[in-house]
């Protein structure tokens, strides 16, 4: 609080309702200290994390994105978390390529007994977001003067 | 041609197809016909034509109201990585598609700078020297984040929503596509919300895109959709070793589940 000019990134969290989330509850229950920049989407399984959510997350102005899950073979579902690693590492690569940085979407697993994990992600993530600056989407002017940069 | 010309209509006398997709010509300019027993007579004047058209798209259309029908089709290099991809996705039926791959000319090459202009089995041997060239990929990878942000902040700022993209890719094939979905997309805006709805397209594109370029050559304002997309293509040829149109027998890592088959890689 002694800077209060200091960026403070908006980083949403899409946490899988049977391991991560549970994670961030425990974290609480722990009376743990964490970034409050983090703030969690409680969804069903890492795999219900669409990539339009985490394209619509950058669009609407998050600086960050973390999708959080089961570890690899503890999904409820099976297998859901597999297709979220695809999923995920092909968008790092695709918004790199547009210019927004693949450090700012982050797949971490989190199970529901790791709440200090899921504390020191959400402060190592906030740390990392924080030193990117914001996100250049939120450089874009509005519609209007994008049409007018245009021509 | 002779060749071709022979092969349709022997094809087309033995019944061994019902149909044949390819182009004609209609004065000078060459379109898309669909060669029947009853037309047999326009044979002569069909065309393998400097141009291109997603005929396998055509296809489909043709394909889904007479599904027991076998047809043949025209295929150039990028027609045939586009079949395979519609044969895996089950919008054509291997057994009802008889493919006739004719090579691009010397200047389409030169133009396209594919990966692989001839086709697995063609009419006439003629293999053109390919000419691949992925500069533009390299150029905008080794810009910085920030100019690489403000290069497609620019181009994709000059999209009219045309969905001309969308509407000439072979592999978009969608009954209901996303890029309509009115909460991700609103309607009547232009440009579209940079740089969200090219991403998701671009994000449909991986494990699917053909690297044919008709996109780029639909766009009307000249946005290099192609290096986007060749660069998802990339992506996923790296991190899940598939590239699409190219492997017959692999199953797209993205439409399955449980593989184990991938780590994240940093």
């Amino acid at each position: 609080m002694e800077n209060s000019s200091r960026f403070e990134p908006k980083i949403i969290a899409f946490c899988c309702n049977w391991c991560s989330y549970a994670g961030a509850d425990l974290a609480g229950g722990m009376r743990l200290k964490y970034s409050a920049n983090i703030i969690p989407i409680r969804v069903m399984c890492s795999a219900r994390v669409s990539p339009h959510f985490i394209i619509r997350a950058f669009q609407e102005g998050a600086d960050g994105v973390l999708v959080a899950g089961c570890h690899i073979g503890d999904c409820h579902y099976l297998k859901g978390n597999y297709i979220a690693i695809k999923r995920v590492a092909i968008l790092r690569e695709l918004i790199d390529f547009l210019g927004i940085s693949k450090e700012r979407l982050r797949l971490e697993w989190i199970a529901g007994s790791e709440g200090d994990k899921y504390a020191r992600v959400a402060d190592e993530f906030t740390e990392k977001v924080c030193s990117l600056g914001p996100s250049p989407i939120k450089r874009i002017p509005f519609r209007e003067k994008a049409v007018a940069m245009v021509g | 041609m002779e060749a071709l010309k022979n092969k349709v209509k022997e094809l087309l006398e033995s019944g061994g197809i019902a149909g044949f997709l390819g182009l004609r010509n209609f004065g000078s300019e060459p379109f898309p016909f669909l060669f029947t027993r009853d037309t047999a007579a326009e044979i002569e004047k069909i065309t393998t034509g400097a141009v291109r058209y997603p005929l396998s798209k055509i296809l489909i259309r043709i394909a889904a109201v007479y599904p027991d029908a076998t047809l043949g089709i025209m295929c150039r290099a990028c027609d045939e990585r586009a079949i395979i991809e519609l044969f895996k996705n089950t919008k054509l039926r291997s057994d009802k598609v008889i493919t006739i791959g004719i090579s691009c000319t010397d200047d389409l090459v030169q133009a396209c700078t594919c990966e692989k202009p001839h086709p697995s089995n063609m009419i006439a041997e003629a293999r053109p020297q390919k000419t691949f060239d992925r500069s533009d990929v390299q150029k905008i990878a080794s810009m910085t984040l920030e100019q690489r942000f403000d290069f497609w902040t620019e181009q994709l700022g000059k999209c009219i929503k045309c969905y001309g993209c969308r509407n000439i890719c072979p592999v978009c094939f969608c009954d209901v596509c996303t890029l309509e979905d009115q909460p991700l997309v609103k309607r009547g805006e232009i440009p579209p919300e940079l740089p969200s709805f090219h991403l998701t397209r671009a994000y449909h594109m991986a494990g699917r895109c053909v690297d044919c370029g008709l996109c780029e050559e639909a766009c009307p304002v000249d946005i290099p959709l192609r290096t986007l997309y060749r660069r998802v293509r990339e992506s996923v040829k790296e991190l899940l070793d598939y590239l699409p149109g190219e492997e017959r027998d692999k199953v797209p890592p993205i439409q399955i589940l449980g593989d184990g088959l991938f780590e994240i890689r940093d």
